[in-house]
């Protein structure tokens, strides 16, 4: 019994371990005839560790921004830093015959949605991520960083998009 | 029983008052509307000044770290002329500065208070076998003359945008109004987070 116990409470306990700790979850449907669903789920720490370790393996220049990039990360910088002390509202809306697009700051999220007559389109970008995702003043992405603020974008829904039959949607769990 | 409508009936109160100040953030907002006939395209930009303070900090090349702009030489009026203009005109008080009246548009450029006001109207080109014209034009801007102090503040061929941007957080209200026969534009500051139905 004890052994039983072992042998299905070990797993269970890493897995319940793995899944406190969050899963990005990456679910993909496709509609029609041939209708194919793909989930794949990838533990929050095997992201954040291959963040972590990709400075060491990755060669320099490909965690490098390009010079003609790197001297418009201030002013993406400022602008991010702003937004997010900024109080929360619609920045933008286009509407076209066919399209609506908008883009609002809600709480700690950019929320951009676009809406089509085949298409629909939803990103959240958390203002703490892409803040950690510029690179520093080396021109360097700061990976661990990048990790770290993984951790805080927990229970969010990062990307949805619905194209006709097809549903593709990556959330933090 | 008794208690719990109260209790409900605050609720409530609390709830109603709180929804008219949702979209009232108490900071300043640039808002920008553009909104176009023929393509049918509707574009609102609604930006905190803070939002816009940092952009124009953080551009490079364009403002130095005191946030000032560099005019230059290498343009027909330099700054420092144009602060020297400005000081004589302040000391004229309310004047039509500029009129120009021709056959295709009428252009006047006003100090009206504390305000600099620029019309402009373009008359439309006559249509053909008696049509309605095309390419009529109206442009309606109003400037604060404490806008152009604080732009002018600087020294030298630099305009001062972060005290002008001092000064935008202080104005409520429309800036440019423009009006053609494809298009509507309209800039104005205010203190909402959205463009309501009122706003447009």
């Amino acid at each position: 019994m004890l052994k039983l116990a072992i042998i299905l409470g070990v797993p269970i306990a890493l897995l319940a371990t793995v899944a406190s700790l969050g899963v990005v979850v990456v679910d993909v449907r496709e509609g029609g005839p041939d209708a194919s669903r793909i989930v794949i789920p990838v533990p929050l720490v095997f992201a954040q560790a291959a963040l972590a370790i990709a400075p060491a393996v990755a060669p320099i220049d490909k965690l490098r921004v390009p010079a003609e990039a790197l001297e418009h990360m201030g002013l993406a910088r400022e602008v991010l830093e702003a937004l997010a002390a900024a109080p929360d509202g619609e920045l933008v809306r286009v509407e076209e015959r066919d399209e609506q697009v908008v883009v609002a700051k809600e709480g700690r999220f950019l929320k951009v949605r676009v809406t089509g007559k085949r298409e629909n389109v939803s990103v959240n970008v958390p203002l703490q991520l892409a803040l950690q995702a510029l690179p520093g003043e080396d021109g360097r992405i700061r990976t661990a960083a990048l990790a770290g603020a993984l951790g805080g974008v927990r229970f969010t829904d990062l990307v949805e998009v619905h194209d006709g039959n097809d549903h593709v949607r990556v959330w933090v769990w | 029983m008794r208690k719990s409508i109260l209790a409900g009936a605050g609720l409530l109160a609390l709830v109603a008052l709180s929804a008219p100040a949702a979209a009232q953030t108490g900071t300043p907002w640039l808002h920008v509307r553009v909104e176009e006939v023929k393509d049918a395209t509707k574009v609102a930009v609604n930006l905190p000044l803070s939002v816009v303070e940092a952009v124009l900090k953080a551009s490079p090349g364009m403002i130095e770290k005191h946030g000032r702009i560099h005019i230059g030489h290498d343009h027909g009026l330099k700054l420092a002329d144009l602060r020297r203009v400005w000081k004589e005109l302040a000391a004229v008080g309310d004047a039509e500065l500029v009129s120009v009246e021709s056959e295709d548009e009428n252009v006047k450029v006003m100090r009206k208070g504390d305000l600099v006001q620029v019309f402009v109207d373009q008359k439309a080109k006559p249509g053909k076998d008696g049509k309605k014209g095309k390419g009529a034009e109206q442009v309606r801007v109003e400037v604060p003359t404490s806008l152009i102090d604080a732009l002018l503040s600087g020294e030298g061929d630099e305009a001062n945008i972060e005290a002008a941007i001092g000064e935008l957080r202080k104005r409520r209200g429309d800036i440019v109004r423009i009006h053609d026969d494809e298009s509507q534009v309209r800039v104005w500051i205010d203190e909402q987070n959205t463009q309501t139905p009122a706003g447009k």
